[in-house]
This record gives C-alpha cells, structure tokens and sequence, in this order.
C-alpha cells in the first residue's frame, strides 16, 4: 500500500473528471472521515483512513484487497476506471443515459449503444463526454463516453452507436479473474 | 543318462498343442511380428498365480504368432527356411516428433522462387588432376596441400592476375579470408532471418530498435551521459528532460529526493489543490467544445448556424489572463520564483 | 423444483423418496373382485335401506308366516357375510400389510365361506376351518337372533335384522383383529437372507424392501427377530444393504447409524438425496426484499420468502432467467446463498461500528451479510487462506457495494500473529461437508477416518486462533460463532468441547429459533453440558443443508497455560478415544 504520487493521483483525477464533474470534490473532500487514494500493485484503492490504518498490519504479502478497487495503471502508465468503481460514479455521476430494457443484455454483454437502445440521456450532453449508463429502473450498468451529443442523438440513424462501451457489470462475470 | 531322461520327461508333459483357443481372435501383423491379445485377463489366476499364468498366456499368444508366421509364403536360401514378411500394417509409434524442415538460406529461397535447380547430385567429390595425375578431392585438407604442391611458384610479374609489387601469397591468402568472413557473414545473416531477429542495417541504429518512446528517451539520456564530463556539457533542447527509470543507473543524473512522507491531512490538501486546478483547465475544455456544431446540423442548417454558432465563439472566448495562461502548470507546481 | 421450503421449523412430510417406489396394489382375478367401492354415502345408505325394506314387505306379502323369518334371516346373512368380508377388505388395504400373499389367501377364504353359503351348500370336510367356524356362529347367531326376537317383539323386522347385523359385524371385527394379532406375531415377516443372496446382489429394490424389512424388526426386536440371529447381525446387514442402496462407504453410513436413530435414519438419507431449494439474499445496502422481488418477479422468477425467521432470504421455486446472470445480481442486488448459510451471521448478530473477522471467507456470502447487517460502517476483515477462492471474495464484495473491508490471504491459524483485538469473529471452518451431500455426492464415498481427523485437528487449530483474535473486553462483542457445514459430532460439539477447556469461553444461546439441540453425550463422549445451547439443523427436519452453529463468549483475555507434558498426556488420551471410535 502506498501513496500515489503526484503525476499519478492527477492522472486518477482527470479520469475521474470526465464522469463526475465537480463531483469529484465530494470523493475528496468527505464528511464521514477522511478518505484516501492508495496503490498497490498499480490497483488504486479508495478506502476511509479508519479501515487503512487497522489494515496496515497485515503483511503486504497477505493483504489482497481493500475498501474500493477504482482502476489500475496501465502498462503504458494511463489510468483505466475499473466496473467496481460504478459504486461511486452511479451516485454522483454528472451526466447518464437511460437504456432500453431491450438494449439493456446488449450493453451488459459489451457492446456500443445504438440509437435504438437509447431510452434518456441527460440532457446537453456533449460529444466524448463521460457518462454512466442505467437501465429503465434506474440499475446502474455501466459507464462509457457518447460517441454523439445529446444533440445529434435527435438525428442520428437508429443503428448508430450513441455511445462507447468502456465498462459494465457484465464483467463481474465475463472477467472476474482479470478485474481485480 | 538320468538328467537326459528327466529333461525328455519334461519335454513330453510340456508339449502342448499348437492349436489355440482364443475367446477373441489375436490381431496380428505379421510385418512388424506384432500380435496383440484384446481378451481380459483372467484375475484370479492372475492374482494367485501371476508368473506361471503370463508364462501360459505368453506361450499361446507366441504359438498363434508362430502360426501364423508359417502360413506365409516361403523360400529355401542356403538350406535355411525364410518366410517372405508382408508389409507391416501396425504404424509403430515415433519416440520423437517429427523434425522440422530447416529454414531455407537466402539462396536456396531465391533458388526456389527462379526454378534453378543445382545438379549436385551426381556430381562426385573428387576431380581427376592433370598435373599432378591424381584425383583430387574437391575440398578439405587434401586440396589445399595439393593446391600448395600445385602453386609452390609464381610468377610475379604477371599483369593479368596481380597489380604491382603486390606479394602474391599474402593476395591469394587475403582474398580467401575475405571470401570465409562473407560466407560468415552470409550464414550469420540466414540464421538471424531463420530466428526473425532484427539486424542492424550499417551504420546509425533505425529507429526501429526504440519501440517505445521510453525506450528513445532513454537511450538519448544515456548517450548525452557517455562523454567524459558526464555530459555536463551537452546542450539541451528546450523541456528536455532526463529519462525517468533510468537515473539511478547513469552517473551525473541529478537525483530526486524521496518526499517525506504526508499526513493524511496533508495529502487531502493537496489532492483537493490538484481536483481544482483539474476542474479549472477542465472547465474552458468543455466549454470550447460545447460550441461546435456537429457535422450533421452544419450540413443540414445553413449559414444562420454558422452565424449562431460564431456568436457562441464570441460568448464563450477567454478572458485576459493577465499573462497566466501562459504558465505552464504541469511544469511547476509552486516553488521558487526565477528571476 | 425439490420439496416446498417450510423453514419455520415446522416438519416437513416425509413421504415416500424419490427412489422410493410404491409398490402396486395386487390384482385379483376378475371373478373374486366384488363391486363395492368403499363406505356407502348417505344418500346411498338411505336408498338401501329403502329396497330392503320394500323387499321384506314384498316377502311378507307373498310367503306364509312360517318361513318369513327364515327367508329374511338368508337375505341378512347374505348381506351381513359380503358387508364384512368388504370390511376385512378395506382394513387389509388400510393396513398395508408387508406380506400380501397372506391377506390375499384371507380374502380367497372369505370369498369360498360367502360362495358356500350363498349357493346354501353345507360346507364338507375339505372346506377350510374357516368355513367351519362361520359355520357356527351362524348356529349361534340362530340361537341369538331367536332370543332377540322373544325380548323385542314389538320392533320392526328391519330393525331386528339391523340389530343382528350390528352383533355379527361385530364378532367378525373381533375374529379379524384375532386374525391380524396372529399374524403380526406368528408368521415370520422377514427371514434373514442367507449368504448366497447377500453375496448376488439382487436388484436396488428387492434392497430397498429388506432396508424397509430390517428397520421393522429392529423397531420391535423382540417378537419379530430371529432366534438364531443376534442384533448385530441385522445392524451390519442394514448397514450394507443402505451404503449399496444409497452409494455410500461403510465408514460414513457407520458413523451416520451412530448419529441417528433407525427411525429418522432412512429419513435424512432419503432427504439427503434431494437438493435443496435455491435460495438467495436480499443486498440490504442496496435494496429492500420487496422491491427485489418484485424485480425478479417481472423477469419472471417465481419465488417466495423462506420463513419468518428472516426478512432477506428467498426461496425461487422456478426461473425463466439464470439466476446468476440477471442485471439484478450483476448490480449486486442479491446473492445466491444457501439457507443454512444465514444462520451463522445471525448468530453472529454483528453491530455497527465494530470490528469483525471472518477467517473462512471464501466465496464472501456470509462475509457480506455480515457487512450489510454492519451497513458499511466499523471494519470487516476476509479472510482465506486460497488465493484463487479469494478472488471471489473480492468479486463478490465490489458487486454487492461493500467498502468497509479488508481482504487478507493468511492462513487462518496465524491471523492472530497479525492482527487481534476484534469484537467477533465468524468461523465457518473447512469441514468434511456430510451436511451436504446433496451438493456434492462425492462426499457420500470419498471421506474416511483419515479426512474426518484431519479435518478436525485444523478446525481445533483454528478455533483456538479465532478465540486468540477476539477482545474479551469488547463492550460490544467478544463472541466467537464457529459453524460447519457437518453434521458429525467429531467436527462439531468435540471441537467446541476441546475450545471449552482450552481457552476461557462459554457457550451462549445462538439466538436461533429453530434447529435442533447439540449432542451432550455422544457415544462414549460426554461434553460440557452447555452445549445443549448449540444448535444443529437437517435436511430431513428444517428443509436445509446439514449445519452445525455454535456461539462462544470469551470473558478473559488470558490464554490458560498448562504444563506441556498435561497437554501431551491429553492428547494421546483423545488419540485412544479416536482409536476406540474407530474400532
């Protein structure tokens, strides 16, 4: 466990921008306790400082996993969000889409959101824009950036795709060994 | 006389019928003298009685082999019987996987692409040598002594084969090593094809060996370090900095100190300093990009978006900053003034 | 989809198992079966009566005075004799007596008396004695019915032929109970097979059969044994005839027979074969029971509650969707968790704010009701010693939302070198699995001694560690829950006992409604009689997977030293009780 430097918490925060927005300050700045980002094995974690400072006597060799996994470093040094951080982007999210119930095992499988799944979507979003996905009933699935702004949405083909998959909760099942 | 009766004794309560009975017939083949027994084992007598039970077995699964063997054809050479095999059926296992063909040389790879075909074959080792009425093989020790009986004179002075004042022995024996360093070369050179290994063309290194920026920068630093002032005095370019993994295996890098530890209050000061000044440069980001029209809306609308559009750019145009903007926030991050 | 989840501790009707084919009934040959089809309705009854009466008044019309009586007297018998052989009839069938042939002889007997005496024949010397004996009553009865007719001349004829009637069926009821009696305790049910049958295994049900035969005897060894056979000899060939019959080894059936007695035996065996129903829990972190299932319902899942004893769990009965793969349990609104699985966390009952550890966490459903019942506050440590398990864990955890956990690899009987001082700790040791045959039957043939005592010294190891790891002087906490998913003693109340005298805990109440006592005296064992307060669950009893909870309060921090050498002593005395035991 241990601190993320400075390049790499700014990196952690850039990403997190492009889902949350001004959101990001309520990760930070929390009123239930302090809360820290910390790396491990390039995993960045999200984790209260109570809970950080009763793990720090588990050896690093034993220790597997705490509070939060948001992501991981790549190997060419960029961030990559991670399904399990949804816990945080659903709530706080700046900007969503809807999906259809029919759409819905399309998006939990993997695939890019066509015109025809698109149930709302927020409104002025712009294009390459960071957003998080919810079913009709408002189930978080996933995140991933609009290929398309709320705008061009209107006149868009039916078959084209709307917006990027990047993540959804499929991969609880898809990669359960890989994602964490 | 005694032992001689006993063993006849033996042979006459041992001799048993050639005929065998078989639940499941033998599968035989007679070309690799191969005869495989599908039937179970009996387990009793196998279990009470295993050595005499598997000599038994063994003897009638011979006798049915041997049969067999006699049923072939068979011929008379030098007072001996000979049965004439078939081919064998039975595909015989390989203990090892099967070789691989070599890779071509370049040569041979040319050879095949033009159809030339060399007649090597037939050709023998040895050529017939009129001066010295001997045969003479083509290569190896043998040729270079006979070469040496052959050329222990020359003639120095002949135009046609040495330019002047050249010593002749030392030519010839040049231009043999030089032949040996290209064949080596050449065998060096098929071989690395045959691996796929990269080699370097002549002269600078391509930029095929950096595959990686990292790689590039890294490279650059240690060659700016190889002189004998490490590298204190090698210009710069602008913004260049030292690779990063690297500092602490090339001298005259100046090392970072290791930051002391934070408290988690400090590092929550900082991470929020970080979030704003993120969300700030984040904001005119979005802000330029809320503006553009798309494509689509530009095709289908005409010169009125534009105009809105325009107005927008207007709307939304940076402020005067005073000469911040200029300042490159990723570079410093605090500290002290220069002047 | 199994049997109907009744977990409020109510019992659930054994029937017959699946395995368990009911024998047909026998057929007859078309001219002995009589048409009679039960008791007689009310109206029916009332329409006969009507026609006997019509009949007499038209007899008494038409014949002289003399025979009047006589006639009539036939026309009862006739119907006296068919009403009670009807009857003996219906108590056979009611019965289901293992033997047919005899009741069937019974009825062919019954059957001549009535064709004898409704053809008006007198019986000759080759009719049977029962012929013989309905032959006299009817004498008396003569006599009987001519007494009657002396005291009540002023009743109707109907209503004497009532009267008599009511007085033969009863003598008849009497001579059948006779009967019954003498052949409950005269025929020989069962005869032992000799050792050419035991040695050609004849077909699964001829076994099931004599499993049924055998189990008779020894319910009432006394009267049906066989002289010549002692009791250990039925027991052994139960034995046998159940580990072919349901494909265990002898070693498991053997230390099953020890557990249960005969009479629940066949019962758990039967309901071990059966799965149980899938269950799953409500995420209470992120939504309400009735809100999931409503969402499961309109994907088209039918389930129910489990009981009353939970507000969380589920039962689905059937589901259109795989219920592992719906963008409820990929949002971590639920997880599949077996029933039995709950308990142990409600036991735990875990607070707020505390720290708890669960040193068996693999694959994270207790560990993460624990976390939801803690609403993500205070410290949940995971923990397996299985790196790839583990995983799961983890997994699990992120799906179902929970951020106040630590996830630790250590093996579970060092954990306390690492960290100490928890409020409780949950330990769901590794175990044989007995409890859960119907998962794995693997378990039925490959556990032996070896895996049972192997198995028993690493969970003594780690109950002590997970004592070692708890705070007696938590002002919360300080209890320890240790469960297993096993139903013999050796890896339950044993281990407990061992904690009992090892360390300073007691056993608490688990504050579960249901389950069964533990085991106090156990073979030659005789545990701490505290023990009673640990709970026990079975398949055949509480619908769920065989379980074993148990709760401890540690109320001192200090770890009793004894003399090395006492240690020593003690074990090699349970060594010779495991001898014993194995002997």
């Amino acid at each position: 466990m241990k601190r993320l430097s400075e390049e790499r918490t700014k990196l952690v925060f850039e990403k997190l921008t492009k889902y949350l927005g001004d959101n990001l300050k309520v990760l930070i700045d929390r009123p239930d306790g302090t809360y820290c980002f910390r790396e491990r094995k390039d995993r960045v974690y999200y984790v209260s400082e109570k809970i950080l400072s009763l793990a720090s006597t588990v050896g690093s060799d034993h220790l597997v996993s705490l509070g939060t996994c948001f992501g991981k470093f790549t190997k060419s040094g960029k961030f990559r969000l991670h399904i399990t951080a949804l816990n945080y982007l659903a709530p706080h999210a700046q900007y969503k889409i809807w999906v259809k119930p029919s759409a819905e095992q399309q998006f939990l499988y993997g695939h890019h959101i066509a015109k025809s799944g698109l149930g709302r979507i927020t409104e002025n979003t712009p294009q390459y824009q960071g957003i998080v996905v919810f079913s009709m009933n408002d189930l978080p699935l996933g995140f991933g950036v609009t290929s398309k702004s709320t705008a061009d949405c209107k006149h868009a083909d039916p078959m084209s795709t709307i917006c990027f998959h990047q993540a959804d909760i499929g991969e609880y099942i898809r990669s359960e060994d890989t994602l964490l | 006389m005694d032992v001689v009766n006993a063993i006849l004794e033996k042979n006459v309560n041992s001799n048993k019928s050639i005929s065998v009975h078989k639940d499941l017939e033998l599968e035989i083949d007679e070309g690799t003298l191969l005869a495989s027994d599908y039937n179970v084992f009996d387990k009793e007598n196998l279990r009470s009685s295993q050595d005499t039970y598997l000599k038994n077995l063994t003897r009638d699964n011979v006798q049915v082999l041997i049969n067999k063997i006699w049923m072939l054809q068979t011929e008379r050479v030098d007072e001996a019987i000979v049965g004439i095999l078939p081919k064998p059926v039975f595909v015989l296992p390989r203990a090892r996987s099967v070789p691989k063909p070599k890779p071509l040389t370049k040569w041979q790879q040319f050879a095949k692409e033009k159809g030339i075909t060399s007649k090597k074959k037939n050709k023998s080792k040895v050529t017939w040598d009129e001066e010295l009425e001997k045969w003479i093989p083509k290569y190896g020790y043998k040729k270079a002594k006979a070469d040496e009986q052959k050329e222990w004179l020359v003639e120095v002075n002949d135009p046609t084969k040495f330019t002047n004042g050249e010593d002749p022995f030392t030519a010839s024996k040049t231009a043999k090593r030089e032949k040996q360093a290209k064949n080596e070369l050449q065998r060096l050179r098929n071989l690395a094809k045959a691996k796929n290994v990269k080699l370097p063309r002549v002269g600078i290194p391509s930029t095929e060996h950096f595959r990686d920026a990292r790689q590039l920068a890294a490279a650059t630093t240690i060659a700016r370090a190889s002189t004998a002032s490490v590298g204190k005095f090698q210009s710069r370019l602008p913004k260049e900095k030292d690779a990063k993994d690297i500092a602490s295996h090339v001298p005259g890098i100046k090392k970072k100190r290791k930051e002391a530890p934070l408290s988690v209050v400090q590092e929550k000061q900082r991470n929020k300093k970080l979030a704003e000044s993120i969300l700030r440069s984040k904001s005119t980001i979005l802000h330029v990009d809320a503006p553009v029209p798309s494509t689509k809306s530009a095709k289908s609308s005409n010169s009125g978006g534009k105009k809105k559009s325009s107005k927008k750019e207007g709307k939304g145009a940076k402020k005067p900053k005073g000469g911040k903007g200029k300042r490159d926030l990723r570079s410093k991050v605090g500290g002290r003034k220069r002047r | 989809m199994g049997r109907k989840a009744k977990f409020d501790g109510t019992v659930v009707s054994t029937g017959p198992g699946r395995k368990a084919k009911k024998q047909s009934d026998p057929t007859f040959p078309k001219g002995l079966i009589e048409k009679t089809s039960g008791p007689l309705s009310r109206h029916q009854k009332q329409r006969a009566k009507k026609r006997l009466l019509k009949k007499n008044q038209n007899e008494k019309l038409r014949e002289p005075k003399a025979k009047k009586s006589k006639v009539s007297k036939e026309v009862v018998k006739r119907e006296k004799i068919q009403s009670s052989a009807d009857e003996n009839e219906e108590e056979e069938d009611a019965d289901e007596t293992p033997v047919e042939e005899t009741s069937e002889e019974e009825e062919q007997d019954n059957e001549e008396v009535e064709q004898n005496q409704s053809l008006g024949l007198k019986s000759g010397p080759a009719d049977s004695d029962d012929a013989d004996s309905s032959e006299e009553e009817e004498e008396n009865e003569d006599q009987d019915d001519s007494d009657d007719d002396g005291d009540d001349d002023n009743l109707l004829p109907i209503e004497k032929a009532n009267k008599r009637l009511k007085k033969k069926q009863e003598k008849e009821r009497k001579l059948a109970e006779d009967e019954m009696k003498d052949i409950a305790t005269h025929q020989d049910i069962f005869t032992f097979p000799t050792e050419e049958e035991l040695a050609n295994p004849t077909s699964l049900k001829d076994v099931q059969q004599r499993i049924r035969d055998v189990i008779m005897v020894l319910s009432d060894f006394k009267t049906l044994r066989d002289k010549d056979r002692p009791r250990v000899d039925y027991m052994e060939l139960l034995k046998a005839d159940l580990c072919t019959y349901f494909s265990y080894n002898t070693f498991l059936m053997e230390k099953l027979m020890q557990i249960f007695p005969l009479s629940e035996l066949l019962e758990y065996l039967e309901a071990s074969e059966v799965q149980r129903p899938m269950t799953l829990r409500t995420n209470t972190l992120k939504t309400r029971r009735r809100d999931l299932a409503q969402a499961l319902i309109n994907r088209g899942v039918n389930l129910d509650p489990i009981g009353k004893w939970t507000k969380i769990g589920l039962v689905v009965y059937s589901s259109q969707v795989p219920m592992g793969a719906t963008p409820e349990y990929l949002a971590g609104h639920y997880i599949l968790q077996g029933a039995s699985s709950l308990l142990p966390v409600m036991a735990l009952d875990p607070k707020e704010n505390e720290r708890i550890l669960d040193m068996c966490a693999a694959p994270g459903g207790k560990a993460s009701h624990i976390a939801a019942l803690m609403k993500n506050t205070g410290v949940l440590f995971a923990n397996d010693i299985n790196q790839d398990r583990i995983k799961a864990v983890i997994g699990n955890f992120h799906r179902l939302g929970i951020v106040n956990s630590v996830i630790c690899s250590y093996d579970g009987r060092k954990i306390s070198s690492a960290i100490k001082g928890f409020d409780r700790v949950l330990l769901d040791a590794p175990c044989t699995g007995t409890g859960v045959v119907a998962k794995d039957p693997g378990v039925k043939t490959n556990k032996d001694e070896v895996d049972v005592q192997r198995c028993c010294t690493l969970q003594r190891e780690l109950l002590l560690a997970a004592i070692d790891c708890v705070n007696a002087r938590s002002k919360t906490g300080g209890t320890i829950v240790y469960s297993t998913c096993s139903i013999l003693p050796e890896e339950n109340e044993w281990i407990v006992d061992y904690a009992l005298k090892k360390r300073d805990v007691k056993v608490v109440p688990t504050g579960l409604e249901f389950g069964a006592e533990g085991f106090t005296n156990y073979r030659q064992h005789r545990f701490h009689p505290s023990l009673k307060l640990t709970r026990r669950f079975y398949p055949h009893v509480h619908n769920m997977d065989g379980f074993f909870v148990a709760k401890l309060k540690k109320f001192s921090n200090i770890i009793p030293k004894k003399d090395t050498q006492k240690d020593e002593e003690e074990e090699e005395e349970e060594e010779e009780e495991k001898e014993k035991d194995s002997e």
